[in-house]
């Protein structure tokens, strides 16, 4: 292995061990506590464990490429040949990692740092993962899809992806992670779009309801570049889900759309940031969860304009349908604005199906649990219909709605 | 029998002892058109959400039998498919549920409603024409079947869309709660253009309103007349005339007195 590889692990893992796992009173975990949980108890799987993978959402039909990482390493990967030819790089980040170096090391560790545990744990210990390259001008037509799954009971799978898109290019990466067997799940996502590149990025979370489910995502966005971001997270029991994006060039877009449904007693953890760092960047992010049972979620979402960002304009909201009394869904919005000119606007909200809607709903006949249905799915489908790709709208769309059982 | 009686009917808001609805009697069968007319207040949009089954009211006292069956018995989607529609004076938005799905869900419920509860739905070109054909007598342009009910909408959009469900759902008794406000003369014309297509021997109608003006467009054979929760005076279409005048302030002094 290539000695600044290691001498990042190094780093990652003397960071992980000095940070140690958060608790209440860190700020960014008040809401999710982690005591009680044994990390050390899941072994971190080294190697893939072969077999089908099961579960996948969007796994039907065309692809560029498709890649499943089981356990510790990739099981199988495809890349269509002509999609190849153009320069496209698809396949295991742990195959690829001598080869494409200079890739790689702009941007392992550099676009999501070792200054928070899980991150700088996952630095240290990854196995395997995804590198996607699309070199400048290419655009990919067909989506990527990739999948990732936990096949051994009650083990770690620390999983990593890489995504570069050259200069004006295009691509779709679809990354699911399957419900496969509970255990413990940690991964680093870091992306990185040129200058006027096209990105739409799904990201499925259909984790084993048992399960433990850290992600720390990051996209840096260039000049007039665009970064399509669509999130459903509907699985794993507790854990949480950094999803940045850095505008890092004047006139770039964001726009974070994220559907999620939490039943039983399981509990979701949401962590965003919209960094504006140049000036008439647009980022624009809207979550819209279900809650039911006692499930609890947890929404942190932070827009940060740097000085000398003006002309930004930024918006976030988070909305939650709470379909239980004993649910409960924290919304945590906040602005940090160091320059003038800038319009930023934020909402959340927090509220039980309308009875008054409902009765809407009935008096045209329609049933009381097909009118409930009807308002939930016409809640979520706001954020859903951002998804630009019809195919994968209906298909999120059906699986969120597999999990409101009105 | 009328086809729609009621009979001594009180009314409260839920989980309060506040009475809005003070013993209203109302008999009305198909093929007539009834108006209800009142100051605010007088509860008269209680009573077309009593009718309708809204969970906000409670009935204390009373009955409404509808061809027969005892209305109180039943949810408000069990009243809808018995042939009861209820034109909203404010219409709910439904975000992310279009037009054509929505009103193709409460079509299909209705056809549902059948002895043997099977599953009947309507073929989607039949649909699809017979919507489009409501649109074009309410002057609605096709666009606006692929956009969320009434998110957004104007007032007058908001009117025309309920009367587009009703022209769908075909209604035997039809509830039009305040559905002339907030209407301007052409909209006006265009709803009550689309009343008056609908009206027929199978279906009754109950307009409520405040001022007379819809009647000019849509001809009552009855007028009631409600104040403080009780119909006060019924007459025929003059005594519309006789409140445009009078008031209904005058009116409900000389009837107490």
């Amino acid at each position: 292995m290539s000695t600044w590889l290691e001498t990042r692990r190094k780093a990652a893992a003397e960071s992980s061990e000095a940070l140690g796992v958060p608790s209440l009173s860190d700020e960014h975990w008040r809401f999710t506590s982690l005591r009680g949980i044994d990390f050390d108890r899941y072994a971190v799987s080294a190697e893939a464990t072969a077999g089908d993978m099961a579960g996948a959402i969007l796994g039907e039909g065309d692809h560029a490429g498709r890649l499943v990482m089981r356990d510790g390493g990739v099981v199988a990967e495809e890349l269509l040949a002509d999609v190849a030819a153009q320069g496209v790089v698809f396949g295991s980040l742990a195959r690829l990692a001598d080869e494409h170096a200079a890739l790689i090391e702009p941007i392992l560790g550099t676009i999501v740092g070792y200054d928070e545990r899980f991150a700088a744990e996952n630095g240290a210990l990854w196995t395997d993962g995804l590198l996607l390259h699309v070199p400048a001008g290419v655009k990919v037509q067909l989506p990527f899809h990739t999948a990732y799954e936990i096949a051994t009971a009650e083990s770690a799978q620390q999983w990593r992806v890489i995504v570069s898109l050259g200069e004006g290019a295009e691509a779709t990466l679809v990354e699911e992670h399957l419900p496969g067997q509970p255990g413990y799940a940690n991964g680093v996502a870091e992306l990185v779009l040129a200058e006027t590149a096209h990105l739409t990025y799904v990201v499925v979370q259909d984790r084993n309801d048992a399960s433990l489910h850290f992600a720390a995502h990051r996209a840096e966005i260039a000049k007039d570049a665009t970064l399509e971001w669509s999130a459903c997270s509907i699985g794993s029991k507790t854990g949480k889900t950094r999803m940045e994006t850095r505008l890092t060039g004047e006139g770039s877009t964001g726009r974070l759309s994220a559907v999620y449904v939490v039943d039983g007693k399981r509990h979701l953890d949401l962590d965003t940031t919209q960094e504006h760092d140049a000036p008439n960047a647009v980022s624009d992010l809207a979550f819209k969860g279900v809650l039911l049972d006692s499930a609890r979620s947890v929404w942190r979402g932070v827009i940060r304009v740097a000085e000398g960002a003006h002309g930004t304009d930024a918006y976030q909201e988070n909305r939650n349908l709470m379909l239980s009394p004993t649910a409960r869904a924290d919304s945590i919005p906040g602005l940090e604005i160091d320059t003038n000119d800038v319009r930023c606007t934020h909402g959340a909200t927090a509220g039980p199906v309308d009875p008054m809607l409902k009765f809407y709903l009935m008096s045209r006949g329609i049933p009381q649990a097909e009118a409930e249905r009807m308002i939930v799915e016409g809640f979520l489908e706001e954020a859903l219909e951002r998804i630009p790709d019809l195919r994968i709208r209906e298909a999120l769309t059906t699986a969120v709605m597999r999990r409101v059982p009105v | 029998m009328p086809d729609l009686v009621i009979r001594n009917l009180h009314a409260n808001i839920a989980d309060s002892d506040t009475e809005i609805l003070k013993g209203i009697d109302l008999e009305l069968s198909k093929g007539e058109i009834h108006a209800i007319m009142g100051p605010n207040g007088s509860g008269k949009s209680t009573l077309s959400h009593v009718l309708m089954g809204h969970p906000g009211y409670e009935v204390t006292e009373g009955e409404i039998i509808f061809e027969g069956e005892n209305l109180l018995d039943m949810a408000a989607d069990e009243r809808s498919r018995a042939g009861l529609f209820l034109s909203f004076q404010y219409p709910f938005a439904v975000p992310g549920v279009t037009v054509a799905n929505f009103i193709r869900m409460a079509v299909n419920a209705h056809r549902k409603g059948g002895p043997d509860g099977a599953d009947d739905p309507i073929r989607i070109p039949e649909f699809r024409k017979q919507l489009q054909d409501a649109m074009e007598m309410l002057e609605i342009d096709k666009s606006m079947s692929s956009r969320s009910l009434n998110d957004g909408f104007s007032g007058g959009e908001k009117k025309r869309f309920e009367i587009l469900q009703m022209a769908m759902l075909k209604p035997k008794l039809a509830i039009l709660d305040e559905t002339d406000s907030g209407l301007d003369i052409d909209a006006l014309r265009i709803v009550s253009g689309g009343i008056n297509a609908l009206m027929g021997p199978d279906m009754g109608t109950l307009i409520i309103t405040h001022y007379q003006r819809i009647l000019d467009y849509v001809e009552p054979d009855r007028i009631h007349v409600l104040v403080d929760g009780r119909i006060v005076r019924s007459g025929g279409p003059e005594l519309a005339k006789e409140l445009e005048t009078t008031g209904y302030a005058e009116l409900a002094k000389e009837t107490v007195s």
